[in-house]
């Protein structure tokens, strides 16, 4: 059971890095719309490259 | 934090100030007695002030102190919590101010009184908020000026021909502070990086509450104890976990707490802190001698779910004030404006609000419209979504007028600009919707005050709880009192109210329904009786063709078409009746217009006479047709030639979109509607029986319109009003609740309680339900905290309720109460528009639109 006290100090470093981790998401802005990018993965471009209208640059 | 104990060992030592110039170290530690700023070595900025000397870091700083010294506000140093921010030397950006409030747009009265909404930097505590409020106020000129402290808005009314608003927000900067007009940017700005903070408190107290009852579960699970080391370790782990959310996360409710007091004031986060702060220390005390109990887990537990509970309420409260934000944001900031129509093509780009009346300017696909104006060129159809709540687009043609802030959808239209920058239809309407945001509704006021009484209760009771357990068994007092401060749920009753209200606001808001005075929606919750204008209310206002008879050789539609090649050039209702009513496209010419008679042209080689049927005959001598008696609600017109009567048209007002809904909807919640018009008895009785309304008046001035609303009064009714007109103004006051729709005159806007942006009576409806709906929710919500903290408390004090089951229930009573409120927030769309469909088909197979029977 010594090895209780390697672990715990660790999970309390532990929770401390996954605190800075969203700290730096949420000053980031990736919280900011929560909304938004859940529609713009149905609304984005690639249903431009499949319209007629707009024939692939490239080919695909 | 606290500056006043610095203050005072400043005061009482009386430094040598020659020596400290030269020595080095001990300046470095020297802050400014102003904004707590480093003060450099060579700093000479010194003022004696409260009796003592004081240094400053900088001109500025000094500048700022004599300032509120010299208005004797000295108060300010002593009330403060934090120092104040560093005032910066930046050119004089204020005087652009001027230009937007001298041209008269913010106009709030008759006369040089202007209003405006300001946004202030720099207010950290209540103390600043009361020094610049203070400071201002003197100003010769300030009639008006309140800061919302905790939006950080203030609201200004001055006098233009005594003090200018860039003077004002150079005041504000000479005590240290920054005023900018409101900007809604700017605004979006401070929330976003509020709920940035909120979010982040919330998940370290979630992700810490996690991993300390993680280390708590041992304690509780294991029938023997842990071994006395492990037991040690566990709780040194949780105190490290703990620091963070204590210091950090529950920041917000202590500094609250503090704010609270110093103004002598119960708010809700006085118990939150005391209960917090007390269980910290004990459990830290405990941790670190190495005996008694600890209570992390509570108390992080206790924290992150309120925090969550505040996360909850401030999202709700975000998307009320969007929908209602939105107004003022989508005008564009700048137009296209053409240097000199019609002569060239040639257009440069000017700020929307430096266009005038009388500009012409280009909107292309895709842009907002920057100005109210009229159509020049250009067909298109625009999306007024956010004027009126209607997605639909519609349709533009010339001499349709279009509003600024509604988006231009299909190809380019020129515009003649009406009405620019703050004269807007849009810009009247957000600010009248600020005004009513800046005043508390009564119902909150009643819940704050409510709420304060409680928390005075509450800390009785708890005290008393803690003194009777210290003679029972003095080893549970502190557990018994952490239970009682932490399930008291002050936070649901005073979250009950304003939490509702920000919810159906907002709803309503989004459907374009507008609550301009605080207690509109409370007493639209009362009304038992709605009085609905004719003229421009309950009827569109507008001519319309009802039918159309052929008494001739000719078919109906021809007829029509005849009619319309007539009267191609004519501004007169009738004319406009009938060009929108359709007809081919066929050309007239020596068309003459008769004033009160009609209109006679040739078409295709024949000569028409159109107009009063006498005026008509006279050109052929045929007697009039035998039904042809006149129907006294209808309007009738005649085509002929000199062979003989062709067609009767007969013209008539319809009923306005919705109309017949809003009655059955009202009749079906029990509230009874009348209508009341200046029009003649006949012409009133058939809109009535249209609309399916049985009672009203007919032939009313405004005087017995008013007398009439008194009476129902009289009767013990809660009256509300539709009007439109300026003629409607007395009984819009006269009733107690009133409303105007979108195209009422801006005075009859400005005097309503609630503005019906959309054309659509069902919106009507829908404020009603609405209203209803609030208050259900509101007495719900005031109920569950009531019963909820009558039960608990009791039991907490008697000992029953473990700390961690008190942070549990209180927390979950908060979210109880705030998603019950965000319920509102579906108001008038999809169910509410469910529930009316089906009424609104039958009522469309009946009766259509307004229809006469004959001419």
């Amino acid at each position: 059971m010594e090895i209780l006290y390697l672990l715990i100090p660790l999970s309390v470093v532990l929770a401390f890095v996954i605190g800075a981790a969203f700290w730096w998401a949420v000053s980031s802005g990736q919280f900011d719309d929560l909304e938004g990018p859940a529609h713009r993965i149905l609304l984005d471009d690639d249903s431009g490259r499949d319209s007629r209208r707009t024939p692939p640059d490239g080919g695909d | 934090m606290p500056v006043s104990p610095r203050a005072f060992a400043a005061a009482s030592t009386a430094r040598p100030l020659e020596r400290a110039s030269t020595d080095r170290a001990s300046t470095a530690l020297e802050r400014c007695f102003h904004c707590g700023e480093a003060v450099p070595p060579a700093a000479r900025w010194r003022l004696s002030l409260d009796g003592a000397q004081r240094t400053f870091c900088c001109a500025g700083c000094l500048g700022v102190a004599q300032t509120i010294r010299a208005a004797g506000l000295c108060d300010f140093y002593v009330q403060r919590t934090e120092h104040a921010a560093t005032p910066s030397d930046e050119h004089d950006p204020w005087s652009q101010y001027d230009l937007v409030t001298t041209d008269g747009a913010r106009g709030s009265g008759a006369d040089d009184r202007r209003e405006i909404y300001l946004l202030l930097e720099g207010i950290r505590c209540a103390a600043c908020a009361w020094l610049v409020e203070t400071y201002v106020r003197r100003l010769a000129g300030v009639v008006e000026f309140d800061i919302n402290f905790a939006t950080r808005r203030a609201r200004l009314v001055w006098a233009v021909s005594q003090i200018s608003l860039s003077s004002v927000l150079r005041a504000v900067v000479e005590i240290g502070y920054r005023a900018y007009p409101y900007d809604a940017q700017r605004r979006e700005a401070l929330a976003r990086r509020e709920g940035r903070k909120l979010l982040t408190r919330t998940a370290v107290a979630l992700l810490a509450m996690m991993q300390v009852m993680m280390f708590s579960v041992p304690g509780y699970v294991s029938s023997d104890g842990v071994e006395p080391d492990y037991q040690r370790l566990l709780d040194w782990a949780s105190l490290v976990l703990t620091l963070p959310v204590v210091l950090y996360c529950a920041m917000p409710f202590f500094s609250g707490a503090l704010r609270d007091l110093r103004i002598r004031r119960l708010g809700m986060d006085v118990p939150v802190a005391l209960g917090v702060g007390a269980a910290f220390v004990a459990s830290a005390w405990a941790t670190v001698a190495g005996s008694g109990a600890v209570y992390f887990d509570s108390a992080t537990m206790f924290i992150a779910l309120l925090l969550v509970a505040r996360y909850v309420e401030f999202r709700a409260r975000e998307r009320a004030g969007a929908a209602i934000e939105a107004l003022a944001r989508e005008r564009p900031h700048t137009a296209e404006r053409f240097a000199n129509y019609p002569a060239s093509d040639r257009t440069e780009c000017v700020a929307a609000s430096r266009l005038t009346p009388g500009d012409v300017v280009q909107v292309s696909t895709g842009a907002s419209i920057p100005a109210d104006g009229e159509v020049l060129a250009g067909c298109s159809s625009v999306e007024e979504a956010l004027l009126n709540g209607e997605s639909w687009p519609r349709a533009k043609a010339p001499g349709c007028t279009v509003l600024a802030g509604s988006v231009n959808r299909e190809s380019p239209l020129i515009v003649r600009v009406t009405a620019a920058g703050d004269s807007t239809a849009a810009a009247a309407l957000s600010r009248l919707v600020a005004r009513a945001a800046e005043a508390r509704p009564r119902a909150a006021r009643i819940a704050d005050r409510a709420a304060a009484w409680f928390v005075a209760a509450l800390l009785i009771f708890a005290a008393g709880a803690a003194l009777a357990w210290w003679a029972i068994d003095p080893s549970r007092v502190l557990i018994v009192t952490f239970a009682v401060l932490v399930v008291s749920c002050p936070c649901a009753l005073s979250l009950a109210t304003p939490a509702a209200l920000a919810s159906a606001a907002g709803a309503l808001g989004r459907r374009g329904i507008l609550a301009v005075r605080p207690d509109a929606l409370e007493a639209l919750s009362r009304v038992t009786h709605l009085v609905i204008d004719k003229t421009g209310t309950l009827t569109s206002g507008a001519i319309r063709l009802m039918a159309v008879e052929a008494t001739g050789s000719l078919d109906r539609d021809r007829a029509l078409a005849i009619a319309a090649a007539l009267e191609r050039g004519s501004a007169h209702p009738i004319a406009t009746a009938v060009r929108n009513a359709g007809g081919r496209a066929m050309s007239a010419g020596e068309v003459v217009a008769i004033q009160g008679q009609g209109v006679e042209g040739v078409v295709e080689g024949r000569r028409y006479r159109f107009g009063r049927p006498a005026w008509v005959g006279a050109l052929h001598d045929a007697p009039l047709p035998v039904d042809a008696v006149a129907d006294a609600t209808a309007i009738c017109v005649a085509l002929g030639d000199s062979s003989g009567w062709l067609a009767r048209f007969s013209f008539g007002e319809a009923l306005r979109e919705g109309a017949i809904e809003l009655v059955a909807a009202a009749r079906n919640t029990g509230i009874a509607v009348s209508l009341v018009s200046g029009d003649r008895l006949p012409v009133v009785e058939h809109a009535a029986q249209l609309a399916g309304i049985a009672q009203g008046v007919s032939d009313a001035t405004p005087e017995v319109k008013r007398a009439f609303i008194a009476e129902r009064q009289r009767e013990g009714h809660v009256v509300a009003m539709i009007g439109d007109g300026i003629n409607d103004a007395p009984s819009l006051a006269q009733a107690d609740v009133s409303l105007a729709l979108a195209d009422a005159s801006a005075l009859t806007q400005w005097t309503a309680d609630i503005v019906v942006v959309s054309e659509d009576l069902r919106d009507v409806g829908r404020a009603l339900d609405g209203a209803r709906r609030t208050f259900r929710v509101i007495r719900q919500n005031v109920a569950w905290a009531l019963v909820y903290n009558l039960i608990a408390i009791p039991l907490a004090a008697a000992g029953y309720v473990h700390p961690l089951a008190a942070a549990v229930g209180m927390s979950v009573s908060s979210i109880l109460v705030v998603a019950n409120a965000s319920r509102l927030a579906r108001i008038g769309s999809d169910a509410a528009r469910a529930a009316s469909e089906p009424r609104r088909a039958v009522a469309e197979r009946k009766a259509p639109e307004w229809k006469s029977s004959t001419c």
